[in-house]
């Protein structure tokens, strides 16, 4: 397979170094425009094959409660007013041509935004036969806005970072290990097969996260060590003080296993086979 | 293979046509109490399906085509049906395409419906449509190759990009009405706002005589990548994105109909949890195409707060999924998350603000004197029309066909749930928008319904096993009308064939007819009624027949002048 730029059968992208590796120059331009549109930035959206949950979340920013434009923010109707240009989707085999255009026809200096996870690497479509990649696939991208798709917030968090409005935040550490690093299991008073059956039925009766939240709850109350009363009446004050049903269903479902009950529900159907 | 059915539903439909076609009807197989499969004669294709749509009550679905020349030497398709008169089920029609002579009889001169269907068999599997009037292309670009057809098994890999086999968009441009051969150049086609779709309006002054469009800029291959690269579960991710308004519904389809394949029961209290989140897409996009409605009359601050009280529905959503969009809900065999205690009661709160809100801006919307004076008798959909092309959600209630997928073949929690089904008989733009805000209203009534009569249990079923090439339909109303999924699993723990069609795609074809005898200025506000996503029309060629001129008017523009009714882009 050929990489992406000879197979657009076109000269409408220059070759690697042509032109975008003029890197000085554009950041001169940039800094120019940064000056420029200090108060007021120009967005045009490109939607190069999106699923319109972008375009979704995009108009949501600008609507009353979340307000673009009281930064200075506006959406226009055409290239040729844009400061800024938001390509949105996977970068199909039909929109590259247009997208391209579009690129040309919007004035220099111009912001180029990858928007969300397909305008930023092509998404779940990545390597897809009518798929190119990402925006950067065809134009030179300075900031990309991820999410699948970006929240309002995230969006003007994203508007603000092209306008130099905000810094980026970036955060590393790396832990090293010390001399008597010693890992210790969590939960080391219940046996790890319990522990396991805990979980996994709780992730049948409440999915991954409150029954993740759940069973956690539900162990650090049986594996409390030093407490006074007996579990089953840590358990009852415990959900009286929650008062929820369903809470309490699913604590009753758990304590079945703990007391080596099996729980009524099979998960298998009378229809399908089963592996186990 | 399918004996757990023990009710049958469609025996009335398939004796019917035994009657009348004798040795051509060759076989039938229940793939669940309301689906069944009947392999027909390739020959008697079109009667059958002909008999069975105008005859019993027949709509629509879908067609799928697939390659089963690995499992029995042949091409398969599948007309899928939903009867919706007496004994009501989905009724498959199956007929074999011999390898060695990939053609078949074409059923659109006798069923209009399924010319979107055959254009796409054609692009994706080289099957030739005999009879077929529309020779172009539907799906794929034009600078693909001719003989590469990507659903083929072992055509291509799936990340294969062949070299342009054609200049770009060479699309030819028809108009019906006429029926003179307009030469339409094909200008510089920029595509550059909102959703890429391609207009042609053939105008008489600013009389729309015909339209023509060219869609499908944005295939991308999903259902190549479904049976490619993704697991039974990955594929419930990928479904969530084919549409970013309506894709929760997309997934609720898909898992229901590998459930049903393989005769998987799910918890009630996942199927609960399923509906409410169907209801909540439905709420916001509703209040969404409202408010786009407004838009388009030139009611922008209707528009406006139509917006700021639909992100109340989007809060809704991030309570019960965690996500505005793209909920990632639901599993083969149940959902990923649970409703206590702090998410009941946030959701009822919140629906009784939006109960509150969305009664007061209704109000004002209605007593509008301008919605009513745009949108009555604009963009008239001949219930004749509609009864051709199966059209569903809004644009077929709006024409007086009581079709909801809901109540037609129950699903999720529906089969108890209050769902009213609202008609209007004025076939307009207006009727199609009071189906929208009643569907607003039963939305907030069912969704409370639900939360109220949550039933106990789990919210998955696991260990099942997959088998394969069994099949089965999906279906599941979306705010715009019902997905249809089609699945066969396959033997290596990915999908054989996955077929999917959303609401739109039965919506397109009927657009032209209602665009004819509209002003150009109303064109954006049609559009707007079938709702496509979003306004897709961002640029249209106005081509005037009379004058033989090609003037291309760039969306926004006639937005402008659909609003403020002066200095025509035209004149």
């Amino acid at each position: 397979m050929k990489p992406p730029d000879t197979i657009l059968g076109t000269n409408l992208v220059p070759a690697p170094g042509a032109v975008f590796s003029e890197a000085e120059e554009i950041a001169k331009l940039k800094d120019s425009l940064m000056k420029r549109i200090r108060r007021s930035a120009y967005v045009f959206r490109v939607d190069c094959g999106g699923c319109n949950g972008c375009e979704i979340e995009i108009f949501a920013a600008f609507s009353p409660i979340f307000d673009a434009e009281r930064f200075g923010i506006k959406l226009v109707s055409s290239p040729r007013h844009a400061d800024i240009l938001l390509y949105t989707g996977s970068m199909t085999r039909s929109m590259r041509l247009p997208a391209i255009r579009s690129y040309h026809a919007a004035p220099d200096p111009k912001i180029v935004i990858g928007y969300g996870a397909c305008g930023c690497t092509g998404g779940i479509f990545h390597d897809l036969y009518c798929v190119w990649g990402g925006a950067e696939s065809v134009v030179p991208v300075d900031v990309y806005i991820p999410g699948c798709p970006p929240t309002p917030a995230a969006t003007i968090y994203g508007f603000a970072l092209a306008l130099g409005l905000l810094e980026q935040k970036l955060k590393a550490r790396h832990h090293k290990e010390g001399e008597n690093e010693v890992v210790i299991p969590i939960r080391p008073l219940i046996p790890l097969r319990l522990r396991v059956a805990l979980e996994r039925e709780a992730r049948r009766m409440s999915g991954y996260r409150q029954g993740r939240i759940v069973v956690d709850r539900f162990m650090s109350i049986l594996g409390h060590e030093g407490a006074n009363a007996p579990f089953a009446e840590r358990m009852k004050a415990y959900l009286d003080e929650e008062g929820d049903p369903r809470l309490t269903e699913i604590f009753e479902r758990l304590n079945d296993i703990v007391e080596g009950r099996p729980s009524g529900w099979t998960g298998q159907s009378s229809a399908s086979s089963s592996t186990s | 293979m399918n004996d757990h059915v023990t009710i049958r539903r469609g025996q009335s439909h398939l004796d019917a046509i035994r009657l009348q076609y004798g040795a051509a009807i060759e076989d039938a197989e229940w793939q669940t109490e309301n689906q069944v499969t009947v392999t027909v004669a390739l020959a008697s294709l079109p009667e059958v399906v002909e008999t069975l749509y105008y005859g019993r009550e027949g709509w629509l679905a879908t067609i799928v085509a697939n390659d089963e020349r690995q499992l029995n030497g042949h091409y398969a398709l599948y007309y899928i049906l939903s009867m919706e008169g007496a004994d009501r089920c989905f009724f498959v029609v199956r007929a074999l395409v011999p390898a060695h002579k990939p053609e078949f009889p074409s059923v659109t001169p006798r069923v209009p419906a399924v010319v979107w269907g055959e254009r796409e068999v054609r692009d994706m599997f080289g099957l030739e449509p005999v009879g077929l009037p529309d020779q172009r292309r539907l799906v794929l670009p034009d600078d693909w190759p001719d003989d590469l057809y990507p659903l083929r098994k072992g055509a291509m890999d799936y990340r294969t990009r062949p070299m342009p086999a054609a200049p770009a968009e060479t699309y030819t441009f028809i108009n019906e009405k006429t029926k003179t051969s307009t030469e339409v150049p094909l200008g510089p086609l920029h595509i550059t706002s909102d959703e890429p779709a391609h207009f042609r309006l053939f105008v008489d002054g600013e009389r729309i005589i015909d339209a023509d469009y060219r869609l499908f800029y944005v295939h991308r291959g999903m259902e190549k990548l479904a049976e490619t690269r993704m697991s039974y579960n990955e594929v419930n991710f990928l479904t969530d994105r084919i549409c970013g308004i309506c894709g929760f519904t997309h997934s609720f389809a898909y898992s229901s109909a590998v459930e049903r394949a393989l005769g998987i029961d799910v918890p009630e209290r996942a199927q609960f949890i399923r509906s409410v989140a169907g209801e909540v897409e439905r709420l916001h996009s509703n209040l969404l195409n409202v408010g786009l409605a407004c838009h388009f009359i030139g009611f922008d601050s209707g528009f406006m707060q139509v917006f700021r009280v639909r992100e109340k529905a989007m809060t809704i959503a991030e309570v019960l999924t965690g996500a505005r969009k793209t909920y990632a809900l639901t599993l083969v065999g149940g959902v990923r998350r649970d409703i206590h205690k702090a998410e009941r009661l946030r959701i009822l709160e919140l629906v009784a603000e939006l109960r509150r809100d969305v009664a007061d801006i209704l109000d004002i919307l209605m007593s509008t004197a301008n919605l009513e004076a745009r949108t009555r008798g604009v963009g008239r959909l001949d219930p004749k029309i509609a009864r051709d092309f199966s059209p569903s959600g809004a644009v077929v209630r709006g024409s007086g066909f009581a079709r909801d997928t809901r109540t037609m073949h129950p699903y999720g929690a529906y089969a108890n749930a209050p769902v009213v089904v609202h008609t209007e008989q004025g076939c307009d733009v207006l009727s199609r928008v009071l189906v929208r805000v009643e569907d607003v209203q039963n939305s907030l009534d069912i969704i409370e319904y639900l939360i109220d009569k949550m039933p106990e249990g789990p919210v998955l079923v696991e260990g099942f096993s997959y088998i394969p090439q069994r099949f089965a339909i999906g279906n599941t109303e979306a705010p715009r009308g019902d997905d249809i999924h089609w699945v066969m699993l396959g033997d290596n723990q990915k999908l054989y064939r996955w077929r999917c069609r959303a609401p739109t795609y039965a919506n397109w074809p009927v657009l032209r007819y209602m665009f004819r005898d509209n002003s150009v200025a109303d064109a954006p506000l049609i559009v707007a009624s079938i709702d496509p996503c979003y306004s897709c029309c961002d640029r249209m060629t106005v081509v005037d027949v009379r004058k033989e001129t090609t003037t291309v008017v760039p969306m926004k523009e006639l937005e402008r002048w659909g609003r403020e009714r002066k200095d025509s882009p035209l004149a």
